[in-house]
């Protein structure tokens, strides 16, 4: 499970937050802003802020048809049993052509389109549009490379339009410009131009959309024209939606003209290379009662079932005694599986009525070789005095070798694209980690004795180790012997010692811990330059040990195979 | 009243004297004096004899004052060093002129006229020169001496605190040592022959004070974050599941593909995940998860569509999860029932601040078994999280790529209200199908370093993986409940 995808969505990555005004909401819904702020999050929303006029709401990824006020509506009205059931768009052919340029093949080949007509524009929805616009761009999109959204003036241009492949040197005037600019200036100079530059650049040609008097509405994915700019005078809309991936095309045609066509507008379709689109059609599965049962765990009838479908939204109705037929809206992107209408009636249900239960199965526990090691490990130390230290798995070149006087172990893994220059590399060893908490405590008490026990990783192979470090005026050899002699003994390890060339430690005061002709570990006092390096100004008795060394060490783990069925 | 040995040296020492200073007790009892202030202010707790405590100002010459001791304050070496009068030119030939002259002219030892200094009469020694000559004598002089404070403003001398103790025995003391002290050396450490012989019944053991705290020592500790790990563990123990552990370094296949991560993921970009430049083979049978993918193989989906790339599934990554060791698991462990957990390091690409990690910890657990469901899901969780000490839960829909339904676990946390911890839900058929799991696997996973910080009651993860050794030292190891 991966909570961390949460996490992903606020962080780093872009966020889908819809900003909801309580006023048009409640119009479109018929209920009042207190029902909509506790019963949203139920759908499957995160609210992030609420305002005095307005709430600004997280949608999840999978569903683009949220956001949009309209889209939000619509399936509040549902899940509140407002109006159930599949909406139903009507759409009316406007006799408009659309061309696509066969050029466009390898650049940009798909094609979505529609009219829109009567839509009433104030300076709020245009606002949110254009916000559903970016969204979807992200969402659905992708950064606009599988999908972007153009919206134009109609009546500024006249039909038929052709999406041509055009030499890049074509010039016209782009939205926010005054001046006609060459789309290949407009990737340098526009901020659009620069920001999306990286997908059209590479091609010989790039994509335009132009009318039937060659007037440019659109440099697809990257900017429109001045031309077709939409104002609150606008009465007509053309879209377009242009791309690499048929599918996703039509889901942003479909998400756009559902959510104009709730707010009031009608739909009319486009001829694109003599397909009449968009449908705004359903599409249908058949789903088992029994499935949907057996997986969420409640006892459903058809009938109940079909209910709490249509709360969702869903067209259903019984197909015979064990199934239904499931109509599934046009803007419903992320119904793949049978299971994804399961879990709209598991929401329909409600998550609060669940009653939550544990299944009567019988397991035994069983502790993983590696920790139970690990665990052994970590007895050891803490008997001997030892606390222990939980380091960063992440490091850099200079204090994993640099200041050990170790040459860099050829199966280090470097990041490649590291966030600092403290993160570099996936540490190999943690004795030098031990070197830098000891710099980190200076300021406290003397002795202190630190170890570690945990992953390292060499030539993509995962392993443990186990290291210490003691540091205070009297801090030795002896100390360091004793410390490695009793570990090995504890832990069953049948070891010989022979002196070290580790250049971490002090010339005649360093040794191997050897197994079967192999060194699996080191101890002794640490080097005065390599204290230095790490400005610590005590000796320094320290060890360190592949915990692979102990018998009952799990072969390694490799990826096994997914096996057949 | 129970004297201390020394104590008792202390009243011996003090008895011919009736009153002494710490010094003077010092060399009768071959001791330091500060041992003898020590002595004296616990025989004077008990009313045995009184402590003054006396401070005087000694003066005692600075470092340029002891370069004229025996020569003379500059001013005079410089003005012993002419006739009645010298060109202005040649005196400051003199290595003290700079600061003799001014000095001469101040106390109105000469004059200058015409760029020649004369002298003005016999300039007899001030009070200053007199205190400074004695100094030279002695070492040291005493306060409220006339022309002191001018050498001391001059630099020459310098004040110094002298402090000094004049111990008395009171009368209480008088009558102790008049009835007789045991003199004999009290016992400490007990040998083995005083146990063995008998001895210990005839010997003074020296008695300890008990409000006295002893010396702090510090056991060898496992990090508290450790244990708050182990205490997970044995949670999950005691619901009986199995652990899993594996490697930091996964393929994208196993990391995201076989989790049904469509390859466009946001996840899957370079901003998000630490890639490295090793490639790992694909396993056998990937055929079926690249089916998955396209077209959802023999199962209810479509699949994402498009076309799906083997160079880019076997490109490494750190992991972004341990749940490619989930469904690793499970392929090899396809017969039910399963229940198993593994908690392991996870790496996100963020910038390090004191909420945000590149790497954390996360817990995950999975259960297969022909009958479970969604109810069950919850259930573990509830039985999770109330084990853990969350009683109060609540669950909302949720979405991650490879479950239907997908849940999002929130906790009541006193102060903070509901907190979103962790997700979970039913894996999807697109990830179990290409591994021929045939029975729903319930998964559920929490970032732990969230629990730490609740826990641990810390505001900055980092202090985690970079500890202060004093918390360490400081956290104790039973919390005492939570």
């Amino acid at each position: 499970m991966d909570p961390g995808d949460a996490h992903l969505r606020r962080g780093a990555v872009r966020v889908a937050i819809i900003t909801l005004s309580y006023r048009y909401l409640e119009r479109l819904t018929g209920v009042d802003r207190g029902t909509i702020i506790e019963r949203l999050p139920m759908i499957g929303a995160d609210i992030e802020r609420v305002e005095e006029d307005h709430a600004d709401v997280e949608f999840f990824p999978d569903r683009p048809d949220l956001y949009s006020p309209e889209g939000v509506a619509r399936a509040m009205r549902g899940f509140l049993g407002i109006e159930v059931g599949l909406p139903v768009y009507d759409v009316h052919p406007s006799g408009i052509t659309f061309s696509v340029d066969p050029g466009l093949a390898d650049i940009r080949p798909c094609l979505g389109s529609a009219v829109i007509r009567n839509v009433n524009l104030d300076e709020e929805s245009i606002e949110s549009l254009m916000g559903l616009q970016e969204a979807l761009h992200w969402a659905v999109g992708r950064g606009r490379g599988k999908v972007a959204i153009g919206v134009h003036d109609l009546d500024a241009v006249r039909p038929p339009f052709h999406y041509i492949a055009s030499p890049r040197d074509r010039s016209f005037v782009p939205l926010d410009f005054e001046r006609e600019m060459t789309m290949e200036e407009i990737l340098v100079d526009h901020p659009k131009g620069r920001d999306y530059a990286h997908l059209v650049e590479n091609f010989p040609r790039f994509p335009l959309i132009v009318d039937a008097d060659d007037r440019v509405l659109s440099f697809p994915p990257i900017i429109n024209g001045e031309l077709t700019r939409v104002t609150t005078a606008t009465k007509n809309i053309l879209l377009d939606c242009t791309g690499t991936d048929r599918k996703a095309v039509m889901t942003a045609v479909n998400i756009i003209c559902t959510a104009l066509a709730e707010a009031g507008a009608s739909i009319e379709s486009v001829s694109v290379d003599g397909e009449e689109m968009p449908t705004l059609a359903p599409s249908e599965r058949l789903v088992s009662v029994e499935e949907c049962s057996s997986l969420l765990g409640i006892p459903l009838t058809p009938g109940e079932m079909t209910r709490l479908l249509g709360r969702m939204r869903f067209g259903a109705e019984p197909a015979d005694d064990s199934r239904i037929r499931v109509e599934i809206p046009c803007y419903r992107a992320d119904i793949l599986h049978d299971w994804d209408i399961f879990e709209d009636v598991a929401i329909a249900y409600g998550f609060e009525n669940f009653d939550a239960t544990l299944p009567a199965v019988s397991t035994i526990a069983v502790e993983h070789p590696v920790t139970r090691i690990e665990r052994a490990a970590r007895a050891v130390m803490t008997g001997l005095g030892y606390l222990e230290m939980i380091p960063f798995t992440l490091t850099n070149e200079r204090v994993l070798y640099t200041n050990m006087q170790r040459p860099p172990l050829p199966g280090t893994l470097r990041l490649l694209h590291p966030i600092s220059e403290e993160q570099t590399v996936v540490r190999t060893d943690l004795l030098p980690l031990l070197m830098e908490a000891l710099l980190a405590n200076k300021h406290r008490d003397l002795p202190q004795r630190l170890f570690a026990v945990g992953d390292v990783v060499e030539d993509c192979l995962t392993y443990q180790k186990v290291a210490a470090v003691s540091i205070h005026p009297a801090a030795d050899f002896s100390e360091a012997y004793a410390a490695a002699d009793v570990l090995c003994r504890e832990l069953s390890i049948g070891y010989s010692v022979r002196e070290s060339a580790d250049p971490a430690f002090i010339d005649g005061r360093r040794g191997d811990i050897v197994l079967d002709g192999k060194v699996v570990g080191v101890f002794g006092e640490i080097h005065p330059a390599v204290l230095r390096a790490f400005d610590l100004e005590h000796p320094v008795a320290a060890l360190a040990l592949d915990l692979r060394a102990v018998p009952g060490y799990p072969a390694p783990p490799g990826t096994p195979s997914p096996g057949g069925r | 009243m129970e004297l201390t040995q020394n104590e008792k040296k202390l009243l011996v020492a003090l008895a011919p004297l009736g009153s002494a200073d710490a010094t003077t007790l010092a060399e009768r009892m071959k001791t330091r004096p500060e041992a003898v202030v020590q002595y004296a202010n616990l025989a004077s707790e008990r009313g045995l004899v009184e402590v003054e405590k006396h401070v005087a100002l000694r003066y005692l010459p600075t470092e340029e004052g002891q370069a004229y001791i025996g020569k003379g304050l500059p001013e005079r070496q410089l003005f012993e060093s002419f006739g009645d009068a010298i060109p202005m030119r040649d005196l400051q030939k003199h290595p003290l002129a700079k600061i003799g002259i001014g000095w001469m002219r101040r106390k109105g030892w000469i004059t200058i006229r015409d760029g020649v200094v004369h002298r003005t009469g016999n300039a007899p020694p001030g009070p200053d020169e007199v205190v400074f000559a004695r100094l030279g004598e002695t070492g040291e002089v005493p306060a409220g001496e006339e022309g002191l404070l001018d050498l001391v403003k001059r630099g020459l001398i310098r004040e110094e605190e002298a402090v000094n103790y004049t111990i008395s025995l009171t009368p209480a003391g008088r009558d102790l040592l008049a009835a007789g002290l045991d003199l004999r050396e009290e016992v400490g450490t007990l040998t083995r022959e005083q146990i063995l012989s008998g001895a210990w019944e005839s010997l003074p053991l020296r008695r300890y004070d008990v409000t006295k705290l002893p010396r702090r020592v510090y056991p060898g500790k496992t990090h508290p974050y450790q244990r708050l790990i182990d205490e997970m563990r044995r949670v999950l123990f005691d619901m009986g599941f199995a652990e899993m552990s594996g490697g930091i370094v996964q393929s994208s296949f196993w990391n995201f593909d076989a989790l049904f991560q469509p390859q466009d993921h946001p996840a899957r970009e370079m901003q998000d995940t630490f890639f490295l430049a090793e490639r790992w083979p694909l396993p056998e049978g990937y055929e079926r998860v690249r089916d998955m993918h396209e077209h959802g193989g023999d199962t209810s989906s479509t699949g994402w569509g498009g076309r799906w790339s083997a160079e880019k599934a076997q490109q490494c990554v750190l992991r972004t999860h341990t749940t490619g060791l989930s469904i690793q698991h499970l392929a090899v462990h396809r017969e039910p029932p399963v229940k198993a957990f593994c908690i392991g390091r996870v790496y996100r690409r963020e910038a390090i601040d004191p909420t945000h990690l590149a790497e954390f910890e996360q817990l995950e657990g999975i259960v297969m078994d022909e009958t479970v469901n969604f109810r069950h899901l919850l259930g573990f969780l509830k039985e999770f999280y109330a084990k853990m000490g969350f009683d109060k839960v609540r669950f909302r829909p949720g979405y991650f790529p490879y479950t239907e339904p997908s849940v999002e676990p929130e906790v009541y946390v006193e102060g903070l209200g509901w907190v979103e911890l962790g997700g979970a839900g039913i894996f999807r058929e697109e990830v179990t199908a290409p591994f021929g799991i045939e029975h729903p696997v319930l998964a559920w996973g929490l970032g732990i370093s969230r629990v730490a910080m609740l826990r641990l009651g810390l505001r900055d993860l980092r202090h985690l993986y970079r500890s202060d050794v004093e918390w360490i030292r400081e956290t104790p190891i039973y919390g005492g409940g939570r």
